[in-house]
């Protein structure tokens, strides 16, 4: 089978290196040493939202994790484990939250909540994509959504997510740990939303050990 | 590809550079040095293609890569591969893991399947002080702290290493050997997946690459890969 899109990614790739080390000849071997990023991206792997193109960042610049509807369960490991290393090994000091309009994970919710309402009784099939957005459509369906348009909804779905993945994390043992110790190095959670229309960040939350 | 990835390629750099320069010089917090660096870039994007968010927002783009890869933040996809939005579909965690009961990695692959991408690229890179770490913890026959969820989240990667002959090699080749077995381990899991098995099942051609970033070089070499099997 043709592998023209990886083979383009791989030429891409190619291209890139050389143009960075014309650039800055020591740039690789100099980030071969060490990381030491000031901030963590937590948000959806959704292809839209490159977290260091849309924020004109390099190599080194950010710590990521991406997901379904950019999400923080508390007993999700992959993502603990993120933010455990990123706090406490790497040292970052903003741990950014971000989700975007026209989520598909939000929009499949919003859905799976509707459904539930019309259909008393039916169960949603056992898979990974349903227990991993389990949380949210609970949380869709103690949202007040009447006398909203399709598009209100879904916004208010995304925005919501966004400050209960917010709260998720500030509950986290790293994030209570370094807030609760007056010697540990600070850090900060927002709750950014990604407007796709705009390609413009707006910052909707912000907490620290102060809150 | 996006059309729009070409005249990108080469301004991306410098843009990043210069946006460094200025953002140093306002004493910036960090985060707020990414906002105002998404501004800037936001508006020069509009410049070259006024329509390019309203026209992927309404339209919105069918990537053809999922990249399965490390949170590391020398790593970043779309920028190692001068990729634009609407690209890659990405999901990273630490050490590029693809654990069979984790919910998180299997439904995003399951989401990219259903969304018909056409190959899922596993990344792992040279120098991951995680995999430092787990070859560290299987040489000290340590068992993982269950309250510490960076070794929850490492112990197949330690179960791997223990099986691995790392007698003779020093540090770097050690770690060279496993991020490679690492690698070739992630690949297996996802081949072994319920979203891959059935989509080879339903005829679908969909191939499973493994890849690994030198980060001293910055250049990605493909080790493996997998493809539909023939009937």
């Amino acid at each position: 089978m043709s592998h023209e899109s990886t083979q383009i990614l791989l030429n891409a790739n190619e291209e890139w290196a050389q143009s960075v080390i014309k650039d800055i000849p020591d740039f690789f071997t100099q980030s071969a040493t060490g990381q030491s990023p000031k901030v963590l991206w937590i948000g959806c792997s959704d292809s839209r939202v490159p977290e260091s193109v849309i924020t004109a960042s390099k190599p080194g610049d950010i710590f990521v994790h991406r997901n379904i509807a950019n999400q923080f369960h508390l007993n999700d490991d992959s993502a603990l484990s993120v933010l455990t290393y990123a706090v406490k090994v790497v040292g970052v000091e903003h741990v950014v939250l971000v989700g975007h309009t026209n989520c598909g994970g939000a929009a499949a919710c919003l859905k799976a909540a509707e459904d539930a309402a019309a259909n008393t009784g039916a169960s949603q099939p056992d898979t990974p994509l349903t227990r991993w957005l389990s949380p949210l459509i609970a949380h869709v369906q103690s949202l007040d959504l009447s006398g909203c348009s399709t598009s209100e909804a879904l916004n208010k779905v995304v925005e919501t997510n966004i400050i209960m993945q917010v709260d998720n994390i500030c509950k986290s043992e790293p994030i209570t740990t370094a807030w609760a110790n007056p010697n540990s190095k600070k850090v900060t959670v927002h709750g950014w939303v990604y407007d796709l229309s705009r390609g413009r960040i707006d910052e909707l939350v912000c907490r620290d050990a102060q809150a | 590809m996006n059309a729009l990835a070409t005249p990108y390629k080469n301004h991306h750099f410098t843009l990043c550079l210069s946006l460094l320069h200025s953002m140093s010089q306002l004493q910036l917090n960090a985060a707020e040095g990414l906002i105002n660096a998404n501004e800037e870039w936001a508006q020069r994007i509009i410049k070259v293609n006024p329509n390019f968010f309203k026209d992927s927002d309404t339209h919105p783009p069918k990537p053809k890569v999922l990249w399965i890869g490390c949170s590391d933040s020398r790593a970043p996809a779309s920028v190692i591969t001068a990729s634009m939005p609407g690209d890659i579909f990405t999901h990273t965690n630490i050490a590029n893991q693809f654990h069979s009961f984790d919910d998180n990695a299997n439904s995003v692959l399951s989401c990219a399947i259903s969304e018909e991408i056409d190959h899922v690229v596993l990344v792992g890179h040279s120098i991951c002080e995680c995999v430092q770490e787990a070859i560290v913890n299987a040489a000290a026959a340590k068992p993982a702290d269950p309250n510490n969820p960076i070794e929850r989240w490492l112990t197949p990667l330690s179960e791997l290493v223990r099986t691995l002959d790392l007698s003779g090699l020093d540090e770097s080749e050690a770690l060279d050997l496993v991020t490679k077995a690492n690698i070739n381990k992630q690949v297996e899991n996802i081949c072994n997946s319920e979203p891959i098995v059935t989509a080879w099942a339903d005829g679908k051609r969909v191939s499973v690459h493994g890849w690994l970033y030198d980060l001293a070089t910055g250049r990605i070499r493909e080790l493996v890969v997998r493809s539909l099997p023939r009937p």
